[in-house]
């Protein structure tokens, strides 16, 4: 009768990838990151006349190239939005707030930011909600540094 | 029987080290429209769109081709990507090829592209994965080893890789597309450029570029419509073998042998070196001239670096090779 033996070890090991990216960003985007930093906003402007904001580098339906730019308004409508109750350490603020999607007066396709809305409940789909510019500005999205409440008063954040 | 393809446009972009000037959208882009302006089409002409490009590890964009479609203007069309790695440039076209062969589609834009300049390939294909063998610092380091057993078994002169090396970067000149333009490359120059995997020295390696190459094919049809005299695919073949596996001959490669064995017998070549009036052959480090001419039928067994030291393969030899400077003065990985 055969000795029982060992199991036999499988064999594992750890392998840290860490891998460096560049990105260049093309004349397109380029420019409207570019215009975040002088607190303007602005679409593309599509064959068909529909203003894409964050822009496209060419056209989703003709495939045609995009050179046409138009500034938007710093405010507009809440067309979806999902509230994080619960924020981690990469989120954008320490607090609840919202993820939504916001249709900027002038354009036709809504950008993703983050609201800062302090409680679900003044959270509505078709809110208007305005920019609130972030100080030290770079050239990036995070130059906005959230979107809020239209109807709140200045600095002081009262409701007026 | 398959159906005949004729192509009808090409393009590329200028490459360069940094195409700062241009997204990855752009770079495909500049590409697929000279490409689509010189077979006189716009988008609308194309019915579908094959994307080729090396790892995704390498810009770090997952599933390129989905993220390239509104850039070549295929939203709502069939697009397809491909990947084979440093020969992906001619799978694309091949398989855009078969796609009008086999009478699936009338009119395909092929276009194939890098931006190395968006991360480092070398570090890329150089990760040493547990209990796998490992590429020793980039591809060079990889094919030194068979280089080096090439010069013993073929007893080539020491300077044959130098002489091709500054060949092809002579025939950039000529291009004004190529991404190096050495005006002033000589023997020497290359001969005393740092040695970085023995017998491979810096100027005997390919550079690294950011850069796009497309083309527009069409049925047999269209190629006869086509503004300007298109070029007709008269043969195509692949073959395929193991990397890795005792016994395999690595410099002269079984699968390469009889892949142009089986295109020759299609196209009806007997002799390739006298059938053929110019080749273009991926060449990344200048060794691999001599030892694809030999691989590809060119020339006997340990025989072709002669070719290379009589002049045959230069620009005014009998058997031109890489007369657009080839893969040692541009160097897009995928296109």
């Amino acid at each position: 009768m055969a000795e029982e033996q060992e199991p036999l070890e499988i064999l594992s090991a750890r392998h840290v990838v860490e891998y460096p990216y560049t990105r260049s960003v093309g004349a397109v985007i380029g420019r409207f990151l570019g215009g975040l930093k002088d607190k303007k906003i602005e679409g593309s402007l599509t064959p068909s006349g529909r203003v894409l904001v964050p822009p496209s580098e060419y056209d989703p339906e003709s495939g045609a190239s995009i050179s046409d730019f138009v500034e938007v308004g710093e405010a507009g409508v809440v067309t979806t939005w999902c509230w994080v109750a619960e924020p981690l350490a990469k989120h954008p603020f320490d607090r609840p707030f919202a993820w939504a999607l916001i249709r900027l007066d002038g354009a036709d396709t809504a950008l993703l930011h983050a609201v800062d809305a302090g409680d679900s409940s003044r959270m509505a789909t078709g809110m208007r909600v305005k920019v609130r510019w972030r100080q030290q500005r770079s050239g990036a999205i995070g130059d906005i540094e959230c979107f809020e409440a239209e109807n709140l008063g200045s600095q002081d954040g009262e409701i007026v | 029987m398959s159906k005949r393809c004729a192509i009808i446009g090409v393009g590329q972009t200028h490459h360069a080290a940094v195409r700062k000037d241009l997204s990855i959208s752009g770079v495909v882009r500049e590409a697929a429209l000279r490409a689509l302006e010189d077979a006189g089409m716009d988008w609308r002409d194309i019915e579908a769109v094959v994307v080729g490009k090396a790892p995704d590890i390498i810009e770090g964009v997952m599933m390129p081709e989905l993220f390239l479609a509104e850039a070549l203007g295929c939203v709502g069309k069939p697009m397809f990507r491909v990947h084979t790695a440093g020969s992906v440039g001619g799978s694309t076209a091949l398989v855009a090829a078969h796609l009008v062969q086999a009478g699936i589609h009338k009119r395909v834009l092929t276009v194939a592209f890098e931006k190395q300049s968006e991360s480092d390939t070398t570090w890329a294909i150089t990760p040493n994965i547990p209990f796998q063998p490992p590429l020793v610092a980039g591809a060079g380091g990889y094919f030194a080893p068979i280089i080096r057993s090439y010069i013993e078994r073929s007893k080539a002169p020491a300077d044959i890789g130098i002489r091709v090396a500054v060949k092809d970067r002579k025939n950039a000149l000529r291009n004004p597309y190529a991404h190096l333009h050495l005006e002033d490359v000589s023997m020497e120059m290359v001969e005393n450029s740092p040695m970085l995997w023995d017998p491979i020295r810096y100027l005997e390696c390919c550079p690294s570029s950011d850069g796009a190459c497309a083309m527009v094919l069409s049925d047999e049809k269209g190629g006869d419509a086509a503004p300007k005299p298109p070029a007709w695919v008269h043969a195509s073949a692949m073959r395929s073998e193991p990397t890795m596996f005792p016994g395999r001959n690595q410099i002269n490669p079984r699968a390469g042998r009889e892949c142009a064995a089986a295109l020759y017998k299609q196209a009806g070549i007997d002799d390739p070196r006298k059938d053929f009036d110019v080749a273009e052959i991926y060449i990344p480090f200048s060794w691999y001239e001599p030892m694809w001419m030999e691989n590809l039928g060119f020339a006997e067994e340990n025989q072709g670096w002669k070719m290379t030291e009589e002049g045959a393969t230069a620009f005014d030899g009998d058997m031109p090779v890489n007369c657009s400077g080839g893969v040692l003065s541009s160097n897009p990985i995928g296109a």
